[in-house]
């Protein structure tokens, strides 16, 4: 489906007030810079933008299909054709390693308004592609629009503390939070606070139920499954997560295992700095797990069910109509059948038929010795390894217990993106696969 | 304050002492600190005259006097925090200096105490520090934290931090009286109690004329008592509500479809078609598929083996695919793609009497435990 006229003129309203919207809000950025009396160039930038915004606003107003700002098909084509998990998963892990890396460079505040900018038009143009609307425009899927917009904001803000912390204890200053410890008062100042934006979250919620109706469907029933199915939007990681693993370990034992792992932190933490500030030099190990851990495998996996997992859960770029027929070769093996069959090419040990318990047990761990293999030395000879080489001053200050519960929580949050991989590349399916007692890791 | 909270040795020394000193004209009245006056030195008791001294011109405003008078008093005991901002022990001398003004000084309890000479000196100064109390007392127009702080730990003290500095209970001090009387050789005081609240007098229940009948044993007589009848009941109840449960779990009617039925005979199941009319009310495919170099008619389950969706059959594609997770299964039910983790489950099938298939779906059948072979599991066809 392509984008067509009568579409187009439904979203043309809407798209004509979001520019206005955007070249309101340069234009107020504008004025406050020039009432600072700083950084007179910019000003001069976020007007030149506003009016091109504007400009924007009144081809999407003109009543004229055709003249609707949208993105060229062709470059459509290109960000579809590019799209799938692969590169989606290594696209924002290299995004991520770069808004590290040149994190003093990104929290400057007119970069990251520019940055802000360039989101907001990207999502302006690609909102005249019907697929692409139909998906973010979706009452389910709002939330999560919002969430992107949200993170990026909140994490600029705390980065942006954190690089002037760093930048302050390189000098050896104190950082800012020391400064100013005046403390306030629980009552009223935080009482208070959450008075007004209780009232004011209210308001927001009320506004938003009235206006996004709630997304109902057909009766439910046990022998019809929508297609897609998906979970709730906070849920999607989770069910990405499914797509590589057994319903006991990605539905069970990891989701256990992120909130354990969150309330284990304070005690395996031994870094006394960064204590009530923020700081990324201080603490850089915490601080590239954790975001690892929420950003790589939490929002973006999010974002990934939401707006490109379509029917039958296959990957469908931002820009591709979601056809329920799409073919995708997605063949998968299991390890022993990979090392048995694949590699001495011989079928899978078998127990004769009315073996006794005994001898099928020993087919069985026969059959699945390389698994068995592989993850004993993944889970039992890996940390102490771990331990004499790479976390050798970690071992050192952590001792046993603490160095133990970290490394195995590390190891097991580390098989996702592990597990993803093995599937993208060698179209693994389970590495261990014992289906007679459903077992599969 | 962050960085300051934890005091070395010294500062909780130097903090006690100034505390100390403070403390002597409140708490004159026992006569083990009135001892610990008499010992104190000349350093400290010059410390605490300054900062009663301070308070006695009725400054005009009683910060500054109190800044002046915890100057002094960390004079006497430690160096003044740096940077300005008060230390705890400054802080303390401070709040000590509050109270001494706003303490009236009460005489010592034991008459037969040496007058002391530290006590005797102070007991002026703070008597005209207590005159000067409601010029020193009045609230401060701008409150900072350590001000706040000093209040709070003037006024509002939780309790005693340790023995000695617990107020005696009236008993102990009863006893210490008594033993004061004792050491003096007075008469022992004696004690008197508070005279008790008078009782209601209790109302004698009317007693049955000699013979009238007692009708008020009937129902004790028929049931017990009424505690008795409060349980009776409850249990009975309970004992319905529960045979009421039991009965609904068996209804009159049941709304789900027969766990057996009938799909019609052999020959409506052409070889490799996959027929999808019963999912919506039994929730099965019948299938005609060639399996393992035989020809069988088999009843697939459609629920996935990974997570419990209902995969849609692909006719173009020839598979079944599930919408959760992208599970796929063969014409055969055998998994290839996603991650179910074993094929689609087989009902029982058979030919009844009058020729159609009928379908019975308390059965299933594994393949990955080798039930497939199982002849009940297919009918060739």
């Amino acid at each position: 489906m392509h984008s067509n006229g009568l579409f187009l003129q439904d979203v043309a309203g809407f798209l004509g007030s979001y520019y206005i919207s955007v070249a309101i809000m340069n234009a107020v950025a504008a004025f406050v810079l020039w009432q600072s009396k700083k950084q007179v160039g910019w000003v001069v930038c976020w007007l030149v933008f506003s009016g091109v915004m504007l400009v924007l606003a009144s081809l999407a107003l003109s009543g004229s299909a055709e003249l609707v700002p949208a993105l060229p098909p062709m470059v459509r084509n290109l960000v579809n054709a590019l799209s799938g998990p692969v590169n989606y998963t290594l696209g924002t892990t290299a995004l991520f390693s770069m808004l590290f890396i040149l994190r003093k460079f990104f929290v400057q505040p007119m970069v990251a308004w520019t940055i802000l900018n360039a989101m907001l038009v990207i999502m302006g143009l690609s909102m005249a592609d019907e697929n692409f609307a139909s998906i973010v425009m979706k009452p389910d899927n709002v939330p999560i629009v919002g969430l992107v917009f949200l993170l990026a904001f909140f994490t600029w803000l705390a980065t942006s503390q954190a690089v002037v912390n760093d930048e302050r204890i390189k000098q050896g200053l104190p950082p800012m939070e020391k400064l100013n410890d005046e403390k306030v008062l629980v009552w009223p100042d935080l009482v208070y606070t959450e008075l007004i934006c209780m009232v004011a979250v209210s308001a927001l919620l009320l506004v938003w139920a009235i206006f996004l109706q709630a997304p109902l469907e057909e009766p439910a029933s046990s022998v019809k499954t929508p297609n897609p199915s998906k979970a709730p939007w906070y849920f999607l990681g989770l069910q990405e997560m499914l797509v590589y693993f057994d319903p006991w370990y990605a539905g069970v034992v990891l989701p256990s295992l992120v909130v354990f792992g969150l309330m284990a932190l304070p005690y395996i933490d031994f870094n006394k700095k960064g204590n009530g500030y923020y700081s990324i030099e201080e603490r850089k190990f915490s601080y590239l797990v954790y975001q690892f851990g929420f950003f790589e495998l939490w929002i973006t996996l999010i974002i990934l069910g939401t707006f490109l997992r379509g029917p039958n859960w296959n990957f469908f770029g931002p820009f591709e109509y979601w056809s329920p027929y799409k073919v995708e070769v997605l063949n998968n093996v299991d390890l022993p059948q990979m090392f048995w069959v694949g590699l001495f090419d011989r079928p899978l040990p078998l127990a004769p038929a009315g073996a006794s318990v005994l001898t099928q047990v020993g087919t069985i761990l026969l059959r699945e010795a390389p698994g068995l293999v592989v993850m004993g030395a993944y889970l039992l000879l890996l940390p102490p390894l771990l331990a004499v080489t790479v976390f050798r001053k970690f071992y050192a200050q952590m001792g046993f217990i603490r160095y133990m519960v970290m490394s195995n929580l590390m190891l097991l949050m580390f098989t996702l993106p592990l597990k993803m991989v093995l599937r993208w590349t060698l179209n693994l399916k389970y590495i261990i696969s014992i289906p007679e007692i459903s077992l599969n890791f | 304050m962050a960085e300051k909270k934890r005091l070395s040795v010294a500062e909780m020394l130097a903090a006690a002492r100034a505390e100390k000193g403070a403390a002597v004209p409140v708490a004159a009245q026992t006569p083990t600190i009135a001892d610990g006056a008499e010992k104190l030195d000349a350093a400290e008791s010059a410390s605490l005259d300054a900062a009663a001294a301070v308070v006695k011109p009725a400054p005009p405003a009683s910060s500054n006097a109190s800044s002046a008078a915890a100057k002094s008093a960390g004079a006497a005991g430690k160096p003044a925090g740096a940077g300005g901002r008060p230390s705890i022990a400054e802080i303390m001398a401070l709040a000590r200096a509050n109270n001494a003004t706003a303490t009236p000084v009460q005489p010592p309890l034991a008459a037969d105490n040496k007058p002391k000479p530290a006590a005797a000196a102070l007991k002026p100064t703070a008597a005209k520090a207590a005159v000067a109390k409601p010029a020193a007392a009045k609230p401060a127009a701008k409150l900072d934290s350590a001000s706040i702080l000093a209040a709070a730990r003037a006024g509002l003290k939780p309790g005693p931090v340790s023995k000695s500095d617990a107020p005696p209970r009236p008993v102990q001090r009863q006893k210490n009286s008594a033993a004061d009387a004792v050491a003096s050789k007075a008469a022992p005081v004696a004690r008197i109690a508070p005279p008790a609240p008078l009782r209601p007098i209790k109302p004698e229940a009317k007693k049955p004329a000699a013979g009238v009948e007692d009708r008020r044993g009937f129902l004790e007589l028929a049931v017990g008592s009424f505690m008795a009848i409060g349980f009776t009941t409850l249990s009975v109840t309970g004992g319905l509500f529960t045979l009421g449960l039991a009965r609904f779990m068996f209804p009159n009617v049941l709304a789900e479809p027969p766990s057996r039925f009938k799909v019609g005979a052999k020959e409506g199941f052409p070889a490799g078609k996959v027929e999808t009319k019963f999912v919506a009310q039994y929730g099965v495919w019948v299938v005609n598929n060639e399996f393992q170099g035989q020809q069988q008619i088999y009843a697939l389950k459609t629920v996935c083996t990974h997570l419990g969706c209902t995969p849609n059959w692909l006719e173009a594609e020839q598979k079944f695919k599930c919408p959760c997770h992208g599970s796929g299964f063969y014409k055969d039910g055998v998994n290839f793609e996603g991650p179910a983790p074993r094929p689609l489950e087989r009902y029982a099938v058979h030919l009844a009497d009058d020729g159609q298939l009928e379908i019975d779906k308390s059965k299933t059948f594994h393949e990955e435990l080798g039930q497939w072979a199982d002849p009940e599991s297919y009918i060739p066809a």
